[in-house]
């Protein structure tokens, strides 16, 4: 089939064409972008947490009482939750990874308080916390029991030994040194020593939105806050059938305090990413709809075009033009449509996507999206017309000699 | 004439159903994926007290560190210290001024049966009644004296009077909560500001707090706070008063100020107060105290989420893309009529005439779109709130502005869409035989 | 009632120009029934077209009713052809989604009668074509004849002065094709002026003047014997 008189018979009959040609140039703007945005959402959402989320869960327990003798409670808590069978181990905490609540702080490795610290998560955990978390440590070593020591709400000190992500060492130390961190004094609060014993793998602040989230650090104490966290990691598959005994364990053993939040792991990184699971899926469902409503676009218009070209369709048809000429016509004519609507596209998509990346905090787009795109219009263009296509090449010669 | 246009807009449109539906679905999914996101980008932005919203003020006091400026330099912090909210609220000139800040405490039930549970509280002091104005179902808010004394008193939310009385009238009588007990004085009817302005800081669509104590109470007793606390240094010493006089900020602080003089005095005295502070060695920054109301607090605090307004450019695309799709088909359709126009015109219809036959027939197919675009948007927001869950739940209604605009955008849209086709329609000569082709 | 004067008619595309009406003249006295006649591609259409105003010629001098039409606007046209002229056609041109009374509403709706008035006048032509008993009918549910009475009743709803057929009975049989005429002869006797173009002799005879175009220029009469031919043979 010739583009030639095909394209000049579409300039003769332009505005349909322009329609449908900007029709595609819009959804092939959005579709792209909202790709783009699916992509660095997906993204987020793959960056491992570094515990182990499958076989961890987590419940607060909260003291109200004058007599509730916080201290005591916790370390029959823990004794009591470490010997259930099932149970691998378990620590009290302030927080877990991805959660959204937790505690930060800064640490320099020079003192003065006019240095700019780097900022950290704060977990506070005992000697139990590695095994718990399920983290792996890569240089140094654990805290042993005599490290760990009891925090008050209002306690301005901090302990003397502390665990760090290999992130924040290198953070602290360099892209290269950061084994070194391990031995090295670090300062908190700006002037307060501490010295990093160990250096884990990884380990997620519990901000999956903070830039700096791989950054945290470990301290050796347990917390008096009144309302505590106790993390339990089970053996695997033996998670949901450890919850309700774990929550009945520390209901019956102690009425001054009300036990709540019975979550897991993988629930609280659903929780987490519920919005950006929600964008990917609205955004998925928008390029869909958006699809379908392009191309019932051309269906309607290449309908149109069919109906109004029946005579002359019967006439080609008279003069000799087989089922398959007419057929391809109509395909070769959306064809060019979809390609100056593609080519447009591409402008109004890296356009759309300037103006979004300087408007809102978005990542740059991938620029090998755009032939994607390109490709995939052209064929939902061919698509669409396919039946309008074939309802012409259905069209008898006889019309031809008929007059209405 | 309108009434006869309107007759044969529904008879054009009943003449040509699927190629009628395909544009009232274009337009109705435009609408529908459009007015969801809107609904949802509305209310975040709206005004949660609009009638005296520009009387109350945010207060901000920059009492941070000097060595620290955030990304965009030297920002006041978005709460105060107790020491600034005490000094404010015994000197200020305000008309009305309160400190806040979330708390949540255990609630004892009577009775052993009943187990203990959580409330979300906030610790407020007299006038955040007066200020704020939520609508009492029995009751009142507490007297100034009450804050002085430190009285046990308690205002409760509608929910949590259900749940403690089974919704009776419980002025007077007892709750006990972290081993207080706390006297009714109040019970607040329904009552949920979106954005919650008054406490952007702990979550700008969070549910409105299900009780009420005063702050000074709160204090004294020590009750836990469970909101946002910020430091820029460590308390100096240990334990809860040296909390109290540290540099964290953990208190959101309002003022009512009913006019410019007011403002402005109000302003002047916050200005000098920092001076004062400066010779004690505080507030290291330059003086940067801010006033904002309600609205521009709301701005300040970009409250209206980057994705939903991502989501609003997109949906507007989504819109234009459904419009191109229905000025191709409403040209399908009035070309197709040719015939019927070209006799119209030899019957004597002026070019005006078809322009509003076809303009109306336009609008009626934007009033379906608009029908159908509201119940999608219904659908949109049903689909919201599953996919966001309680992040959302006071995000995701229509009120009657919205469904009004559903139906107007729609209306709007159509026409817009319609004008290229029917200025063609109207260009079409008039003659004495149709044309076949 | 209708003097036209040395109209001409040039259709020009990017490469040909047609000469559609060659200085074409024509006089047409009040209450006359005035047939056209030519072979196809005469001018005959073109001819009425510009007489009823629906298109403009190129040059020359048209007055309807004593009036110069050719310097009338969009707008003051479509009154012209509302108030003063009525139109058959040979497709009989009924809306198809109009029912027979809708149909002969068009016009009046346009005139800006109430409704009242409009019923009154509806009602009124819709007997006089006898078809009153149809009113609610759509086009497609009557015979061919009905339709071209529907048409008729349309153009006289108007009351107009002058009427323009353009082959009344060209798709209608021969038993239909006389009861039209005869309706048309009425509606003449009654004092509308009529033009109606054909090439059917025999219904051309039954007007008081014939006029024949070729060319696009009014011939002399003695071509008749060779239209005549002319249909014989098409």
């Amino acid at each position: 089939m010739q583009f030639g008189p095909i394209w000049r018979a579409l300039m003769r009959n332009r505005t349909g064409a322009i329609l449908i040609a900007l029709q595609v140039a819009v959804t092939m703007a959005i579709m792209v972008n909202a790709i783009s945005i699916i992509q660095s959402r997906s993204e987020a959402m793959a960056r491992p947490s570094g515990v182990d989320e499958a076989n961890i869960f987590y419940i607060s327990s909260i003291g109200f009482n004058e007599e509730f003798n916080e201290r005591v409670t916790i370390e029959e808590d823990l004794a009591a939750i470490r010997a259930l069978p099932g149970v691998v181990n378990a620590i009290q905490s302030n927080s877990v990874p991805l959660s959204g609540g937790g505690w930060s702080m800064g640490l320099q490795t020079e003192a003065g308080d006019d240095i700019d610290g780097i900022g950290t998560a704060v977990y506070f955990t005992d000697e139990h916390g590695l095994d718990t978390y399920g983290l792996n440590l890569v240089a140094g070593e654990n805290f042993a029991p005599s490290d760990v020591g009891w925090r008050e709400g209002s306690t301005p000190n901090w302990p003397d030994r502390v665990i760090i992500t290999v992130s924040l060492a290198k953070g602290l130390f360099g892209e290269e040194e950061w084994r070194s961190a391990v031995g090295s004094t670090v300062y908190i609060n700006s002037n307060e020593p501490m010295t990093v014993i160990g250096i884990i793998e990884r380990m997620q602040a519990p901000w999956n939105g903070w830039d700096r989230l791989d950054n945290t650090m470990l301290s050796p104490e347990h917390t008096l806050f009144r309302s505590t966290r106790y993390i339990v990691r089970t053996e695997p598959g033996r998670r949901d059938e450890l919850m309700p005994q774990v929550e009945e364990l520390l209901a019956d053993s102690n009425r001054d305090r009300i036990v709540r939040g019975l979550t897991t792991m993988e629930e609280t990184r659903e929780r987490s990413y519920r919005g950006h699971a929600s964008m990917i899926k609205m955004l998925l469902f928008t390029i869909a709809l958006l699809l379908l409503i392009t191309a019932l676009g051309i269906v309607g218009l290449a309908s149109f075009s069919v109906s109004r070209r029946t005579k002359q369709i019967g006439t080609r048809r008279a003069l000799g033009a087989s089922k398959a000429d007419i057929a391809s016509y109509f395909m070769s004519e959306n064809f060019l449509i979809s390609g100056v609507g593609v080519l447009l596209g591409a402008a109004l998509t890296v356009g759309l996507n300037m103006a979004m990346v300087d408007a809102f905090d978005l990542d740059r787009m991938e620029l090998w999206l755009l032939p994607v795109a390109m490709l995939v219009l052209l064929v939902v263009g061919q698509l669409a017309v396919l039946g309008p296509a074939r309802r012409a090449a259905s069209v008898p010669p006889a019309v031809a000699t008929r007059t209405v | 004439m309108f009434a006869y246009y309107l007759k044969l807009g529904w008879l054009s449109i009943r003449g040509n159903p699927w190629l009628s539906l395909l544009m009232v679905a274009a337009i109705g999914v435009g609408i529908g994926a459009c007015m969801t996101i809107l609904t949802v980008n509305y209310t975040m932005s709206g005004n949660p007290i609009p009638h005296k919203s520009d009387r109350l003020f945010h207060v901000q006091l920059d009492s941070w560190d000097a060595n620290d400026p955030g990304e965009d330099g030297f920002q006041p912090p978005d709460q105060v210290t107790y020491t600034d909210a005490l000094a404010l609220k015994r000197a200020a000139p305000a008309f009305r001024q309160v400190a806040s800040n979330r708390s949540g405490l255990v609630l004892e039930p009577e009775g052993d049966d009943e187990r203990p549970f959580t409330v979300d509280v906030r610790n407020t002091w007299a006038d955040f009644f007066p200020m704020f104005e939520p609508p009492f179902l029995y009751g009142g808010g507490w007297d100034a004296s009450a804050d002085e004394s430190r009285e046990p008193v308690v205002v409760l939310g509608r929910e949590l009077n259900e749940r403690v009385f089974g919704g009776e009238d419980s002025v007077g009588r007892t709750v006990r909560m972290n081993g207080l007990n706390f006297r009714v004085v109040g019970v607040i009817d329904e009552w949920q500001p979106v954005p919650k302005f008054y406490d952007v800081t702990n979550g700008p669509f969070n549910s409105t707090e299900e009780a009420f104590i005063p702050f000074t109470l709160a204090v004294e007793q020590e009750l836990p706070r469970n909101g946002n606390t910020n430091c820029w240094k460590s308390p100096e010493g240990d334990g809860f008063q040296a909390f109290l006089a540290s540099e964290c900020v953990w208190i959101q602080y309002w003022a009512e100020l009913r006019n410019d003089a007011e403002r402005a005095e109000f302003h002047q005295w916050l200005d000098n107060y920092v001076m004062e502070q400066k010779e004690l060695g505080r507030f290291p920054r330059p003086v940067n105290n801010r006033l904002l109301d309600v609205m521009q607090w709301m701005e300040d605090q970009e409250v209206v989420e980057d994705d939903a307004q991502v989501m609003l450019g997109l949906s507007v695309l989504f819109l234009v893309v459904c419009l191109l799709n229905t000025i191709g088909l409403l040209l399908a359709k009035f070309m197709r009529k040719t015939g019927e126009i070209s006799v119209r015109r030899a019957l004597g219809a002026r070019r005006g005439d078809l322009f509003r036959q076809h303009m109306v027939e336009a609008g009626l197919i934007g009033l379906g779109g608009g029908i159908l675009g509201l119940g999608l948007t219904w659908l949109g927001l049903r689909g919201i709130e599953a996919l966001f869950g309680e992040f959302v739940e006071n995000l995701v209604g229509l009120d009657w502005v919205m469904m009004l605009t559903a139906i107007g955008l729609a209306i709007v849209s159509a026409l817009v869409a319609g004008l290229y086709p029917t200025w063609r329609a109207t260009q079409v000569m008039p003659a004495s035989q149709l044309k076949a082709q | 009632m209708l003097s036209m004067q040395n109209i001409s008619m040039v259709y020009r595309t990017d490469t040909v120009e047609t000469h559609a009406l060659r200085e074409f003249s024509l006089e047409v006295g009040e209450g006359e029934f005035v047939a056209v006649t030519g072979p196809s591609g005469s001018g005959k259409t073109t001819f009425l077209n510009i007489a009823g105003l629906l298109e403009k010629f190129t040059s020359g001098v048209y007055a309807l009713d004593g009036k110069n039409v050719s310097s009338l606007s969009d707008a003051e046209t479509s009154r012209v052809r509302n108030e003063k002229i009525g139109f058959i056609f040979q497709g009989f041109n009924l809306i198809p989604d109009l029912d027979i009374y809708d149909n002969v509403d068009v016009p009046l709706r346009y005139r800006g009668f109430d409704g009242a008035e409009r019923k009154r006048r509806i009602d009124r032509v819709l007997d006089l074509v006898g078809l009153a008993s149809r009113r609610k009918h759509l086009p497609a549910q009557l015979s061919g004849g009905q339709q071209q009475r529907v048409a008729i009743a349309r153009a006289l709803a108007g009351e107009p002065r002058f009427l323009l057929a353009d082959e009344p009975t060209g798709n209608l049989d021969s038993q239909m094709a006389l009861s039209i005429m005869e309706l048309i002869q009425e509606i003449n006797r009654g004092g509308t002026t009529i033009i109606m173009v054909t090439h059917d002799p025999t219904l051309a005879a039954l007007a008081h003047r014939n006029v024949h175009i070729r060319d696009g220029r009014v011939s002399d009469a003695d071509d008749s014997d060779m239209q005549l031919a002319e249909v014989a043979n098409g």
